[in-house]
């Protein structure tokens, strides 16, 4: 079985507090800010893992970005996968979700004749959602978000189940296909001492557009179609009002209040 | 120079951070508050990850990473739990010694097994009349044929009742000594009795009394050279024992600054966070300078380890990082608590435990002023 799973290197969850907004750029400010691994990025390695655990196969960890990407792919190396490119190409800089999709769907052809892929479901800086979906269209494959959890019923058809508002739905999925998968799906191994520095000595694949065969010019900030326009912070401010009179007139008051507020 | 950590050493950091944050922090109450079986699964889950060959060369079932590896292992755990990052250290200690010095056969059979996690051991030195003071202990090896009669009483034993080996110095003649390797299965081992410590109470910490009564030792079991066992005593002592201390203290003092940190800047008092006030401001500020400047005394001589220094010759540097550090962490930790307020020393804000810590560090491995005494005598000399 051949598995590719989708990583992206992302500014540290835990130093957020420190981020600031560029007013001029519109742009936010990763200076000083440590990178690591996309945290749901952890939960589709594993995935993947288990995945060749039962089938066999290989596992490529693939991702999109400069050079210093290489980092989260060499923890996807310590953590088990067997290979990791990166695409790392200038024209490529700046994509939104499409035009990340669209030469990742491209250079996942490259890497093998895929079953798998898998991906975090968002990551913590964009949180859109929409890389894992639009690369199964350019792949044209069936995927499915959400994923908590996986019954392997045969090698090639299993039964994943996706997490909905106030429940959950089972899919009966059909291979090849692609998954996004939440925190709930697995508990991420940690790598050991050995697996971090045997990782150290393995290869990272760097691709650059030549590598691809890039039909549309949909890459890059050209061709996105979409554009961060502004960026602001929000201003979060805590008041309240006491309302005073009998229930049913307090109930009335507060309703009112509510609409001017917006909040109904 | 080159301050940076290498790739591995980040992943190491970042491996370390998660297992101390994921599989160490839900079970502190587990640790902290109960009494029953010490929890060797730890230990065996330490093992797994190789934190507890980290220092040990390869070709005796270590991972060879080295003296920096562990510093960030000490410092990672004992950020979230000080505890097991002196097991780790306790773990490594006797380890350290025989891999460095022998024997051959334990090197083979004893030292893959404790980086495995299977099996503990301890360093056995501190008596009633000596620990720092190694030429008075009062425990003797007889020769007899081709075994040393060892009799004795060590105190304040790490994991004393847990562990499958110790490491034991003991008096030979006037001025020789030899260090043992002993294991629990020998006749006239005895477990004595707990000591008392206000934070030696629960599972985690167990620490008392080991006795030899008689214990007949086999001579291929001497650690280093016969008649000369102060020599892998002090090596390991050196670089693992107050490395360790040192780096223990980090962690606690870093945890400490945290959440000194954290309280003042959500803790509001005339209107605006404590943290906008000067005094604490100032109090933060000498607090971070303290924890940083301590980072360059840890990681320096472990540097130096791994670039081939041997402990002896950085034995001032090794003493002023535990010195340093634990000094720091002491100091830290008492300023976290004056922010805290009159939470400072309720266990629910987590700061007071940081500070038995940092008690528990100023004694072990040689008391901050024995760390002086090493000092003075590398930088002035040795005293007559």
């Amino acid at each position: 079985m051949n598995i590719v799973v989708c990583v992206k290197q992302v500014p540290d969850p835990e130093q957020f507090s420190k981020i600031t907004l560029d007013p001029v750029r519109g742009t936010i400010r990763r200076e000083g800010i440590p990178s690591v691994m996309n945290p749901l990025d952890k939960h589709a390695i594993e995935e993947a893992l288990i995945i060749r655990e039962k089938f066999g196969g290989r596992v490529t960890a693939l991702s999109m970005g400069p050079t210093q990407a290489k980092e989260t792919l060499q923890e996807a190396l310590a953590m088990g996968c067997d290979d990791a490119v990166l695409l790392c190409d200038r024209s490529l800089g700046g994509a939104d979700s499409l035009a990340t999709a669209y030469p990742l769907a491209d250079a996942i052809r490259h890497i093998c004749q895929f079953d798998v892929v898998v991906c975090g479901n968002d990551t913590v800086d964009g949180a859109t959602a929409q890389v894992g979906p639009q690369l199964a269209e350019f792949l044209e494959i069936p995927h499915v978000t959400h994923v908590t959890g996986i019954e392997f019923t045969s090698e090639r058809s299993w039964i994943v189940k996706r997490a909905i508002e106030r429940g959950y739905m089972k899919v009966a999925l059909e291979l090849p296909a692609l998954i996004t998968v939440l925190k709930e799906v697995n508990q991420p191994r940690l790598p050991s001492v050995i697996d971090i520095m045997s990782a150290a000595s393995k290869p990272i694949n760097e691709w650059a557009c030549t590598n691809l065969s890039l039909a549309a010019p949909i890459i890059g900030l050209g061709g996105s179609p979409t554009k961060v326009v502004g960026s602001f912070e929000q201003d979060i401010r805590r008041g309240k009002d006491i309302l005073k009179g009998p229930e049913a007139e307090v109930v009335g008051k507060a309703i009112k209040r509510l609409k001017e507020l917006g909040a109904l | 120079m080159d301050f940076n950590f290498t790739r591995e050493q980040d992943m190491l950091r970042n491996m370390v951070r998660d297992f101390a944050q994921k599989e160490l922090a839900p079970r502190i109450p587990e640790f902290d508050q109960t009494e029953g079986e010490w929890p060797y699964d730890v230990m065996k889950r330490m093992g797994q990850l190789g934190l507890t060959g980290l220092a040990i060369p390869k070709e005796f079932g270590g991972n060879g990473m080295g003296h920096v590896a562990l510093m960030i292992a000490w410092e990672e755990i004992a950020r979230v739990y000080a505890t097991w990052a002196s097991h780790l250290r306790g773990f490594v200690l006797p380890a350290y010694a025989i891999s460095h010095f022998g024997p051959a056969w334990a090197q083979k059979e004893i030292v893959p097994r404790v980086c495995k996690g299977e099996i503990q051991g301890l360093m056995s030195l501190t008596e009633d009349t000596g620990g720092s003071d190694l030429a008075n202990i009062r425990t003797t090896c007889v020769a007899d044929g081709d075994h040393y009669i060892v009799n004795g009483r060590k105190i304040m034993q790490s994991r004393y009742s847990v562990s499958d080996f110790y490491t034991v110095i003991a008096k030979a003649g006037e001025k020789s000594f030899n260090y043992l390797l002993i294991t629990k299965d020998m006749p006239g081992v005895q477990i004595g009795r707990r000591e008392n410590y206000i934070s030696c109470t629960t599972r985690t910490a167990l620490v008392g009394e080991v006795i030899y009564d008689n214990v007949r030792v086999p001579k291929r079991n001497i650690i280093g050279e016969e008649g000369k066992g102060f020599k892998p005593v002090l090596t390991t002592v050196g670089a693992i024992g107050r490395l360790g201390g040192a780096g223990i203290s980090l962690g606690i003092a870093e945890s400490a600054f945290d959440l000194a940190l954290k309280y003042a800047k959500n803790r509001k008092l005339y209107g605006k966070p404590i943290a906008e006030l000067q005094a604490i401001r100032w109090l933060l500020v000498d607090m971070h300078t303290k924890v940083e400047a301590a980072k360059y005394f840890n990681y320096q001589p472990s540097w130096a380890l791994d670039n081939g220094k041997k402990p002896h010759e950085i034995a001032g540097d090794l003493a002023r990082a535990k010195l340093f550090a634990n000094e720091t962490a002491l100091d830290v930790c008492l300023k976290s608590i004056e922010i805290h307020g009159g939470y400072g020393t309720t266990p629910e804000f987590g700061v007071i435990q940081k500070m038995k810590g940092a008690l528990d560090q100023m004694t072990a491995a040689g008391s901050n002023q024995v760390m002086k005494r090493a000092m003075s005598e590398a930088i002035i000399g040795t005293s007559a």
